[in-house]
């Protein structure tokens, strides 16, 4: 018989408040040190952070914490209200809170944000508006206005919708990634038909950083944005741009690889993340 | 293209097809008919259950069809590379980025979606009829 093999990723469970409403957040995390956050993509969850949180280079220096946003994975909607009975349209001022509230709940002093797509987008909007909470963030596929992907396709009632926002967003990833990490991030994509519409709303309607990128304090909060050469959505020449109108930002090209470059192709990501994190230690030498 | 040089196509595109496992696995219902729209040359794909029906390279102008995807010569030929360049690697990212369009009912594009995707990457085996 084989034996069994343990991954050192533990899940658990915590309650918090955020304006009101009562959420059950589901979190992975391994390794010990400063705290790297993790948020997801748009309509995913957090076994996009898979390769990460098993990385034992990077988690014997870092505790990493993929949390799953509410109404995705294993976080549910929100406990004490009718949630099913308003139209979900994530904000802003909502994803901001719920990180915030998030860190504050686990105690984590002078985190690293670190998020992808929409989670890079308000990496972008927590750098602006709380630059004392966190130490540095990593917008991943971010820009500071992405719009045109709040489509009502992904909710047709006439369409699949779990393969229309699985196969829709197929070609966020590069040809080159391999095929079994593609298909596992198709598979995730196809569970989250429900959030996705409405997470595109913060993504492309309610985030909007056009002239306000010079007014984040990035002496404070370090910012280093990273985006794929196969990235359709926020390409290569908008996080060049958005980077270039941050104080202290950096830019980093990550070539042949895409939209979801932890999910897509680890290993490649893992050497611009590596650049990135290296990036964050020097400023504090 | 020759005559016997299109049916040579035809007939390869369709064994690339016919013989896909993905489409084996789930093309019960991948039934519908579309338009490849490349300039010079119109392909219109007729599949019934996953399996191709018809390949016609000379559609008339009272052929109907669910919906088509257009683009110029040059961008096809860069998306049926065998690795397709940045922005050429899928209808999405060549609608968003380049000059594809995506045209008819849509509906029936995002009905077959998961399918289509498989079925279109075949070009980059197959080549295009160009």
């Amino acid at each position: 018989m084989t034996k069994a093999k343990f991954s050192p990723v533990l899940g658990r469970y915590v309650t918090i408040d955020v304006e009101g409403e009562e959420y059950k957040v589901f979190y992975l995390e391994n390794g010990t040190g400063q705290p790297l956050v993790c948020q997801h993509t748009a309509g995913c969850h957090n076994h996009q952070w898979r390769g990460l949180l098993e990385d034992e280079e990077i988690t014997s220096k870092y505790r990493v914490i993929a949390y799953d946003l509410p109404r995705h994975g294993k976080s549910d909607p929100p406990s004490n209200t009718e949630w099913w009975k308003e139209e979900y349209k994530l904000s802003a001022e909502f994803f901001m809170k719920f990180i915030v509230t998030l860190c504050d709940a686990l105690e984590l002093e002078n985190p690293i944000f670190m998020g992808s797509s929409f989670g890079g987008n308000i990496a972008l909007q927590l750098a602006l508006h709380h630059p004392d909470r966190f130490d540095a963030v990593i917008p991943v596929e971010a820009a500071d206005y992405s719009p045109g992907f709040y489509l009502d396709w992904w909710h047709h009632p006439h369409a699949n919708a779990s393969q229309v926002c699985a196969s829709g967003v197929w070609d966020l990833m590069a040809p080159q990634s391999p095929d079994k990490d593609r298909w596992a991030t198709w598979f995730y994509y196809s569970q989250g038909a429900e959030s996705f519409k409405g997470d595109l709303h913060f993504y492309s309607v309610d985030h909007d950083l056009r002239g306000k990128l010079e007014q984040i304090q990035g002496d404070k909060v370090k910012v280093i944005m990273l985006t794929g050469t196969y990235d359709y959505l926020t390409t290569t020449e908008d996080g060049r741009r958005t980077a270039s109108q941050i104080k202290n930002a950096e830019f980093i090209e990550m070539v042949d690889i895409g939209h979801f470059p932890m999910s897509e192709n680890y290993e490649v990501f893992k050497k611009y993340l590596e650049q990135a994190l290296n990036s964050i230690q020097a400023v504090k030498a | 293209m020759t005559v016997v040089v299109e049916n040579q196509w035809i007939q390869r595109f369709t064994e690339l097809n016919d013989s896909n496992e993905e489409l084996n696995a789930h093309g019960k219902f991948f039934t519908c008919s579309y338009l490849l729209d490349m300039e010079s040359v119109k392909v219109l794909i007729d599949m019934h259950e996953g399996k191709v029906k018809n390949i016609n390279l000379d559609p008339g102008p009272l052929d109907a069809y669910d919906f088509a995807i257009r683009a110029s010569e040059d961008t096809w030929k860069k998306f049926s590379m065998p690795t397709p360049p940045p922005m050429y690697h899928g209808i999405w990212a060549a609608s968003f980025q380049r000059d594809m369009k995506l045209e008819g009912n849509i509906l029936v594009l995002m009905q077959n979606i998961r399918c289509l995707t498989t079925q279109l990457e075949i070009l980059r085996v197959s080549s295009i009829p160009v």
